[in-house]
C-alpha cells in the first residue's frame, strides 16, 4: 500500500513538473476551445439573424400570378405570433425563371395553375436547397401560405352552416406526464457520457503517453523492474494515476464550461433544468466508475504496447474513436438497457445512466452493466500488466528484424494489415457497385478477384510455401463423415443458439433471420446456385481466411483467440451488419476444424455444405423460407456437433504452430 | 545547379525516410483512406439498426373507455404497431403505468361542452415525452385521429352540401430546383474545405516535428549539419518534405471523403443515388490544389518554425500544437452556405483560402478576392521562411540551446543583438 | 538439490563433462553463498529462424565481499544472464536464486535483496536527485523510518549535496552517474549487478566507478561485474567467468585461468577460450 503510494506520489509530481504539456496541452486548449466555440456560435446567430431579417425576393409565374400574388400577400399579413419566424417580402416584376433563384436577390418563384381537371388550383413555392435564405423562406412561406388555406377553408365551412371551427372537431389534447426535471434528464442523458469520456480520455492521455510508452522510452520501465515492486503495484500505481488526473482534468474542463457559461459567453440549454435525488447522483457516481476505471486501463494498455511516445500517439486517435463509440449509445434512440446491449461495456453504462437521469433506473440491469464493464477494466488491467512482460518487449525487436529479413518471417506482422486493404475494397465495392453488379457479378468480383485475387498477391509477396501457408495436408479418412455431420448441424445449433440466445435477451429479429437464410437470388439455376453460392466460397474463402489469415496469426494467438479472430473478421466482411454475427459464428467453427485437422481441405467442405444446406432445400422448393424446425431438431442438432468435434479432436492431426485447443465446439 | 542537385538529394533521402516512419504513413495516409470509409460504415449500420428498432417499437396503449369514439379503437386495433392493451386495471394506476414506463400512451375522451356538434368529444392523450417510444406512441394515436377528423369533416361538409374540392381551396407544394449536382456540391462544399485544412495541418504535423526535433533527439541532425551541403538547402528539402506530406495527405482525404460520402450518401438517398453527382466540379480543383499547396507551405513553415527549437519528439509536439489550432479557424465560421469570401474575409489567413475554395465548388465567387486571399497567405508564408531563415543561421538553434522553447528564443533576442550569421 | 550445495559452501560448481577445459573455482573462503546459479537457460522463439538459446544453462556462484566477473562480446548472453537473476526475465530453464529467494518464485525478495546498474537503467529525468533516492528507497520497500537517513547518508557519500535539489535532466553526465550509482544502493542490498556501467563514460567517471566498486567489495557485499573491458576484469574481479554465445567457457580467479591457460593477460587468455570454442 506504502508502495502503490509512493509510485503514485512520484507519477503526479513528474506529470505537474512538465509544465510545457500541462501549459499546451490542458491550458491552451482550454482558453481556445470554448472561444472557438463561442465565435462559432457567434457567426452562426448572426447567419441565423441574417436570413430572418432579409427581405425575400419572390417572383410569379405561371397562368394564374394575380391570384397566387393576392394569396402571397396575405400570407405576409399572418400574425408572426401564429407561425414563429417573421417573414418580409418584395415582389419582382419581370420574367422569371428557375435558373434565377438565388441570385441576384430573388430567392422563391411562386407557380400558380388555374384549377386541375378536378377543379383545384395549385401553388407551387419553388426554391433553392443550396442556399440558406432560399429554403428558410420556402419553408416560412408554405407555412404562411398554409395558415391562409386553412383560414379560407374554415370561412367556407362556417359559411356552409358547420356550427364549430373545424379544428374543434376531433380536438387532441396531450398531457405529458413527465416532470420537468426527468425530460430535461433524458436529454442530458444522451450527452452526458460521450462528453465525460471524451474529457477523461484526453485527462488520462496526459499520464498515459508518458507513463509506460514514455518510461520504456526513456529505458526507465527496466529500472523500475529490477526494483522490489510487483508488476501489478507498478499497473495498479500508473492505472490510479491515469485515472487521478482524467477526473481532475474532467472536473477542470467542467469548471472551465462553467465561467464561460458564468460570464454569459456561452449558453447552457433551458430544456436543460436536471432535478436529481441525492440517491439519482450516488448512482450515476457508481456507475461513472467502472467506466473511469475501464478508459484508465485501457490507457494504460495502449501505453504498455506503445514503445515510445509518439507510437502511443499513433494509437491513441483510433482507441479515442472506439471508446467514444459506445459512449453515445444513448444518443440512439429506442435501445434499451433490457437488451443484448447490456452485455456491451460502456454502452451499457451510457443506457443505465441515462435510466437514472430520467429517473427510471433499474436497479438489476444497472448493477449487470456495472459488473460488465468492471468486468473488461478488469480485463483490459490484466492486458496492460501482460505488456510488461519483458518478453513481449523483446518480441517488438523480432518484429524489427522480421522486416529486415523480409519473406515469410515478415508476412505475420503484415497479414492484418492486408485483411483491413481488403475489408476497404471489399467496402467500397459493395456501397458503389453493389447494386448494379448483381449477385452473380459480387460474388464473382469478391470471391474470384478479392480473396483469391489478395491470397495470391500475399502468396507471391511474402514467398510463402503454398502447401504449408494454405495447409493442404492429407487427413484422417474419419475426418470426412465428422464434417459430413458436422457441418449441417452446425448450421442448425446456430440458429437454435440465436434463438435461445433471444430468449434472454432481445435481438432483433433481423439478427434471427440472417441465421437462417441466405438472401435467395432469383433465376438461377441450381447447378449455378450450388457452383456460385456454395462450392465457390467454399474453396476461395477457405484460402484466404482459414488459410493465409489463420496462417498469418497463428504464432500470434492463443488457439481460443485465433479462432475467435479469424471468425471475427470474416464476419466483419460480411458488410451488412445482422450478416456479421452469423458469418462469425461460421467463420470461428471452420477456423477450429481447421487448426484441428491441420488441413484446410476439411474446411472447404464443411463451409460449402453448411451454405448448401442453408440454401439448397428453400431454392430447389424442398421446404417453406419460413418452415420452423421440429423440437427434437435441436438437441439433435448439438449431438452430431458435439460428436463431430470429438472426432476431429481425436483423429485430426493438428495445426502446426498451434497448440491444440482445449474442448471442442 | 549545384544547389538544385543537393536539394534533390536531400529531399529524395526525407522523402524516403519519412515513407518508412510508421506514424507518418500512418497519419498522413492510411488514416485519410481508412478511417472514413470506416467511420462512415459504423454510422451507416448503427442508423440502420436504429431505424429498425424504433420503428419496430409496439407501441402500448391504453384506451379506458371507447364509449364516446369507438372509431379510434377500430381504427388503433387495426394498425400492426399499436397494441392496445387492456383497460381493467384501476384507472387510477394507468398515470403511474405510464410513468414507470409500462405504457407508452393513455388516450381519454371529453364531452364536448358547447355541444355544437353531436359526437365530437375532446382526445386526451398522456404520454411521457422523457421517453422516445411514448413520444413515438403519441405521434401514432394523433395521426390515426387527424385521419379520423378529416374524414369526419369531409362527411359534415356532404351533409351540409358543400363543394369537398372547393373546401381544399388550393393545392400547396414545395419543389427545390437545385440539381443533385448542385445538392452534391454543396454537401462538399461544406466538407472538402474543413477537412482539407485539418488534413493538410495534421499531414504536415509529424513530419514538421519528426525532421526537426526528432533528428535532433536521435542525433542526426549534426550529423546532417556537418555535411557538405549548404544549410539552406537542409532547410529547404526538409521544409519541402513537409509541405509535401501535408498536400499528399489533404488530397488522399479529400478522395476519401468523396468516395465514402458517394458509397454512404448514395444508399441513403435511394432511387436519386444515381444522379446525386458527388464531383468535385472541373474548375474547383485547380482552386483546390492551390489552396492546399498554399495550406502546406503555410503550416509546414510555421510548425517548422516552432519545432526547430524542440530537443525531443514529445517536446516538438507541444510546440506545434498552437499551429495546429490555426486548422481549426475555418470551424469559427459557419456552416451557412450562404457564407462567402467577402472584402473583409479575404484578409484572414486559412480562413480566406478555405472560403475561398468553398465558393469555387459552389460555382461562384470573385477571382480578385481569392487571388487576394492566396496573396495574404503567400506573404505569410514568405515571412515564416524568413523568421526559419534567420533561425538556422544561429548556432544555438542548431545546437538546441534555448531549452527548447521558442518563447525563450524571443526574450534572449531582445536582450542580445543577433550573432553574426555564419558563412 | 540447492539447498544440500548451499551446505557444502565448498563444493565446486558442477560442471559438463563437455566443458573440461574450463577449470573448475574452488574460492577458498567461509564467507556465505548469496547468489547460485544452476542450468540457467534463456531461450526466444523467432519466426524463420526457430528456437535461439541466448543463454544455454549456465551454472556459478558468488559469495559475500568478492566481486564476480561476467566477461563476454557483445550478445554473448551477460545481459539475459542479469536480467533473469533480476527477475526482468523468466529463465527458460534452470534456477538463479538471490540470498536463498529463487528468482522464479519469489520474485519480489530478490529484487529487494539488489540493485541493478547498467547502461540502459535510466534515471526520471524531472525527479531531483534527492528526490530520485527517495523513490527508490521507498519502492524497494526500506523501512520508511529509515529512507531519510539513508538518502542523506548517501548524498554525503556520493558528494550529490550540493545539486541534490536539481532536476536529473539538468545533470552534467558525471553527476548523473553519481545519482544513478547512489540510487542502485538506496535500499543498502547486499548485492548488486553492475551491466557493461561504464559504457559511455569518460575515463575519470570510469575510474570513479571501479572506486565505488571496490568500496562496495570492502563492506562486504557481493558485486556481479559484467564487461567487456578486459583491464576492468582484470583489475576487479576475484573471479572471473568467460561467456560466450550464452555459454561459460571457463571460470576462476584471474591466477587460475593463467594457470590453465599459461597466458598471462586476460584479453589473451579470452581470446584463447574464444577461439578454442569456435574450433
Amino acid at each position: 500500500m506504502n508502495t502503490l503510494g509512493t509510485l503514485v506520489r512520484y507519477e503526479l509530481l513528474q506529470l505537474v513538473r512538465d509544465t510545457r504539456t500541462i501549459l499546451l496541452a490542458v491550458v491552451l486548449p482550454a482558453v481556445l476551445l470554448p472561444g472557438i466555440l463561442v465565435i462559432g456560435n457567434l457567426t452562426t446567430e448572426a447567419d441565423e439573424e441574417r436570413v430572418r431579417d432579409t427581405s425575400i425576393g419572390v417572383a410569379f409565374l405561371g397562368s394564374d400570378s394575380g391570384w397566387a400574388r393576392s394569396l402571397v400577400e396575405r400570407a405576409g399579413t399572418v400574425p408572426d405570433s401564429l407561425v414563429g419566424d417573421p417573414l418580409s417580402m418584395t415582389f419582382h416584376e419581370g420574367p422569371a425563371a428557375d435558373s434565377l433563384i438565388g441570385a441576384d436577390g430573388l430567392q422563391l418563384l411562386v407557380r400558380a395553375e388555374g384549377p386541375d381537371d378536378r377543379g383545384l388550383p395549385s401553388l407551387e413555392v419553388r426554391y433553392r436547397a443550396s442556399s440558406d435564405l432560399s429554403r428558410s423562406a420556402a419553408d416560412r412561406l408554405s407555412a404562411r401560405l398554409e395558415r391562409v388555406r386553412v383560414a379560407l377553408r374554415d370561412s367556407l365551412y362556417a359559411a356552409g352552416g358547420l356550427p364549430v371551427d373545424p379544428a374543434a372537431v376531433l380536438p387532441v389534447r396531450t398531457t405529458n406526464v413527465a416532470a420537468a426535471g426527468r425530460e430535461a434528464g433524458a436529454l442530458l442523458g444522451t450527452f452526458l457520457l460521450p462528453l465525460l469520456v471524451a474529457m477523461m480520455l484526453t485527462g488520462g492521455s496526459l499520464v498515459a503517453a508518458d507513463t509506460l510508452s514514455g518510461e520504456k522510452e526513456r529505458g526507465t520501465l527496466e529500472t523500475l523492474l529490477t526494483t522490489a515492486v510487483s508488476r501489478n503495484e507498478v499497473v495498479a500505481a500508473k492505472g490510479l494515476a491515469i485515472a487521478l488526473v482524467a477526473l481532475v482534468m474532467t472536473v477542470l474542463n467542467v469548471a472551465n464550461l462553467g465561467v464561460w457559461v458564468g460570464f454569459g459567453l456561452m449558453e447552457i440549454p433551458a430544456a436543460l433544468d436536471v432535478s436529481l435525488t441525492p440517491g439519482g447522483l450516488g448512482a450515476l457516481f457508481l456507475l461513472l466508475l467502472p467506466v473511469v476505471a475501464l478508459l484508465s486501463a485501457v490507457l494504460l494498455l495502449v501505453s504498455g504496447w506503445a514503445k515510445t511516445y509518439r507510437e502511443y500517439q499513433l494509437w491513441f486517435a483510433p482507441v479515442f474513436l472506439l471508446m467514444l463509440l459506445p459512449s453515445a449509445a444513448a444518443a440512439l434512440p429506442g435501445l434499451e438497457l433490457r437488451s443484448a446491449v447490456v452485455l456491451l461495456p460502456v454502452a451499457n453504462v451510457a443506457l443505465a445512466m441515462r435510466d437514472v437521469l430520467a429517473g427510471r433506473g433499474d436497479l438489476l440491469f444497472g448493477a449487470l452493466a456495472f459488473v460488465v464493464t468492471s468486468g473488461a477494466a478488469v480485463w483490459a488491467s490484466s492486458a496492460a500488466r501482460s505488456t510488461l512482460s519483458t518478453e513481449r518487449m523483446l518480441a517488438d525487436s523480432a518484429a524489427d528484424r522480421a522486416e529486415f529479413l523480409g519473406g515469410p518471417a515478415l508476412f505475420p506482422y503484415r497479414v492484418l494489415r492486408w485483411f483491413g486493404l481488403m475489408w476497404v475494397v471489399l467496402l467500397g465495392l459493395s456501397l458503389a457497385f453493389g447494386e448494379r453488379l448483381g449477385i452473380r457479378g459480387q460474388v464473382l468480383v469478391n470471391l474470384l478477384g478479392l480473396f483469391l485475387g489478395a491470397s495470391v498477391l500475399m502468396l507471391r509477396r511474402y514467398r510463402l510455401p503454398v502447401r504449408e501457408a494454405l495447409a493442404l495436408r492429407p487427413v484422417h479418412p474419419l475426418v470426412w463423415p465428422a464434417v459430413l455431420v458436422g457441418a449441417p448441424s452446425g448450421f442448425v445449433v446456430g440458429i437454435g443458439l440465436a434463438e435461445i440466445t433471444g430468449v434472454f435477451l432481445p435481438v432483433p429479429p433481423q439478427v434471427l433471420e440472417a441465421f437462417g437464410q441466405f438472401l435467395l437470388p432469383e433465376g438461377m439455376g441450381l447447378v449455378q446456385l450450388v457452383l456460385l453460392l456454395a462450392v465457390l466460397p467454399g474453396i476461395t474463402e477457405e484460402i484466404a481466411f482459414r488459410g493465409l489469415l489463420l496462417h498469418g496469426l497463428r504464432r500470434r494467438l492463443k488457439p481460443w483467440a485465433l479462432c475467435l479472430v479469424v471468425g471475427g473478421i470474416f464476419g466483419l466482411f460480411h458488410v451488412s451488419l445482422f450478416r456479421i454475427l452469423p458469418t462469425a459464428y461460421l467463420g470461428t467453427m471452420l477456423a477450429l476444424v481447421t487448426i484441428l485437422t491441420g488441413s484446410l481441405f476439411p474446411a472447404m467442405l464443411w463451409h460449402a455444405l453448411n451454405n448448401a444446406v442453408a440454401l439448397l432445400p428453400v431454392a430447389a422448393g424442398w421446404v417453406a423460407p419460413d418452415m420452423a424446425l421440429p423440437p427434437w431438431a435441436w438437441p439433435l442438432a448439438a449431438l452430431g456437433l458435439a460428436a463431430s468435434f470429438w472426432t476431429l479432436r481425436r483423429v485430426g492431426a493438428g495445426y502446426p504452430g498451434v497448440t491444440r485447443p482445449e474442448g471442442g465446439g | 545547379m549545384a544547389f538544385l542537385r543537393d536539394l534533390r538529394v536531400l529531399y529524395l533521402r526525407e522523402l524516403r525516410s519519412a515513407l518508412r516512419e510508421r506514424s507518418i504513413v500512418v497519419n498522413g495516409i492510411l488514416i485519410p483512406i481508412f478511417l472514413y470509409p470506416f467511420l462512415l460504415w459504423a454510422m451507416f449500420t448503427a442508423m440502420t439498426f436504429v431505424e429498425g428498432q424504433a420503428e419496430g417499437f409496439v407501441s402500448r396503449v391504453v384506451v379506458p373507455d371507447a364509449g364516446p369514439l369507438p372509431a379510434l379503437v377500430t381504427a388503433l386495433e387495426s394498425r400492426s404497431d399499436v397494441r392496445l392493451d387492456d383497460a381493467d386495471v384501476a384507472p387510477d394506476s394507468l398515470d403511474a403505468r405510464l410513468a414507470r414506463g409500462d405504457l407508452d400512451a393513455v388516450v381519454r375522451f371529453e364531452s364536448d361542452a358547447g355541444g355544437l356538434l353531436a359526437d365530437n368529444p375532446t382526445v386526451r392523450i398522456a404520454y411521457d415525452r422523457a421517453e422516445s417510444r411514448s413520444r413515438r406512441a403519441a405521434e401514432r394515436i394523433e395521426a390515426v385521429v387527424d385521419s379520423l377528423r378529416a374524414r369526419r369533416l369531409m362527411a359534415e361538409a356532404t351533409g351540409l352540401g358543400l363543394d369537398t374540392v372547393g373546401l381544399r381551396v388550393f393545392a400547396l407544394d414545395t419543389e427545390n430546383v437545385a440539381t443533385n449536382r448542385e445538392a452534391g456540391r454543396l454537401i462538399l462544399a461544406l466538407m472538402v474545405p474543413l477537412f482539407l485544412t485539418l488534413m493538410v495541418a495534421l499531414g504536415c504535423f509529424i513530419p514538421a516535428v519528426d525532421t526537426t526535433a526528432g533528428e535532433r533527439e536521435r542525433s542526426t541532425w549534426e550529423t546532417l549539419w556537418t555535411t557538405g551541403v549548404s544549410r539552406g538547402s537542409v532547410v529547404l528539402a526538409k521544409y519541402l518534405l513537409v509541405a509535401t506530406m501535408g498536400v499528399v495527405a489533404g488530397m488522399l482525404n479529400v478522395l476519401a471523403i468523396s468516395v465514402a460520402l458517394g458509397c454512404i450518401i448514395a444508399p441513403l438517398a435511394g432511387d436519386r443515388a444515381a444522379d446525386l453527382a458527388l464531383g468535385l466540379p472541373l474548375q474547383a480543383v485547380p482552386v483546390m490544389l492551390a489552396v492546399s499547396v498554399l495550406l502546406a507551405l503555410l503550416f509546414a513553415a510555421l510548425m517548422m518554425v516552432l519545432a526547430a527549437f524542440a530537443r525531443t519528439f514529445k517536446e516538438g509536439q507541444a510546440m506545434v500544437t498552437p499551429a495546429y489550432y490555426l486548422a481549426l479557424a475555418p470551424l469559427l465560421l459557419s456552416g451557412s452556405p450562404d457564407r462567402g469570401l467577402t472584402p473583409a474575409l479575404s484578409l484572414v489567413p486559412v480562413a480566406n483560402v478555405t472560403l475561398g475554395l468553398k465558393d469555387a465548388i459552389l460555382g461562384r465567387g470573385d477571382t480578385g478576392l481569392l487571388l487576394t486571399a492566396f496573396a495574404v497567405n503567400a506573404a505569410l508564408v514568405v515571412v515564416c521562411l524568413a523568421l526559419a531563415r534567420s533561425l538556422v543561421v544561429r548556432e544555438e538553434v542548431v545546437t538546441g540551446a534555448f531549452e527548447g522553447s521558442f518563447w525563450s528564443w524571443l526574450r534572449s533576442r531582445r536582450r542580445t543583438s543577433p550573432s553574426t550569421p555564419n558563412p | 538439490m540447492p539447498p544440500a550445495l548451499a551446505a557444502h559452501p565448498m563444493t565446486p560448481s558442477p560442471m559438463d563433462p563437455s566443458r573440461a577445459s574450463a577449470p573448475a573455482a574452488p574460492l577458498e573462503s567461509d564467507a556465505p553463498l548469496t547468489v547460485e546459479v544452476r542450468g540457467l537457460t534463456k531461450s526466444f522463439l523467432e519466426e524463420g529462424r526457430g528456437e535461439v538459446r541466448a543463454v544455454d544453462g549456465i551454472d556459478f556462484t558468488c559469495r559475500a565481499g568478492e566481486v564476480f566477473g561476467l566477461l563476454g562480446a557483445n550478445g554473448a548472453g551477460k545481459t539475459t544472464t542479469l536480467r533473469m537473476l533480476s527477475t526482468v526475465l523468466r529463465p527458460t530453464a534452470g534456477t538463479a536464486r538471490v540470498l536463498g529467494h529463487d528468482a522464479e518464485t519469489d520474485g519480489e525478495a530478490v529484487r529487494r535483496s539488489l540493485g541493478f546498474h547498467s547502461a540502459s537503467t535510466a534515471l526520471y529525468p524531472r525527479l531531483t536527485a534527492g528526490e530520485t533516492l527517495d523513490f527508490f528507497a521507498r519502492v524497494n520497500r526500506l523501512d520508511p523510518s529509515k529512507v531519510k537517513p539513508r538518502v542523506d547518508a548517501l548524498i554525503e557519500r556520493f558528494g550529490i549535496g550540493e545539486y541534490a535539489d536539481a532536476r536529473v535532466e539538468k545533470l552534467s553526465s558525471g553527476m548523473k552517474q553519481k545519482v544513478a550509482i547512489a540510487r542502485t544502493l538506496a535500499h543498502d542490498p547486499p548485492v548488486l549487478i553492475f551491466d557493461e556501467p561504464t559504457v559511455g563514460l569518460d575515463v575519470l567517471n570510469a575510474i570513479a566507478l571501479l572506486e565505488v566498486v571496490e568500496e562496495l567489495r570492502a563492506e562486504g557485499r557481493t558485486v556481479i561485474y559484467s564487461s567487456h573491458i578486459m583491464s576492468e576484469a582484470e583489475r576487479l574481479c576475484d573471479r572471473i567467468a568467460v561467456l560466450h554465445r550464452g555459454r561459460i567457457l571457463a571460470m576462476g580467479t584471474l591466477d587460475e585461468l593463467r594457470d590453465a591457460t599459461g597466458l598471462h593477460y586476460l584479453q589473451d587468455i579470452f581470446v584463447h577460450y574464444v577461439k578454442a570454442a569456435e574450433a
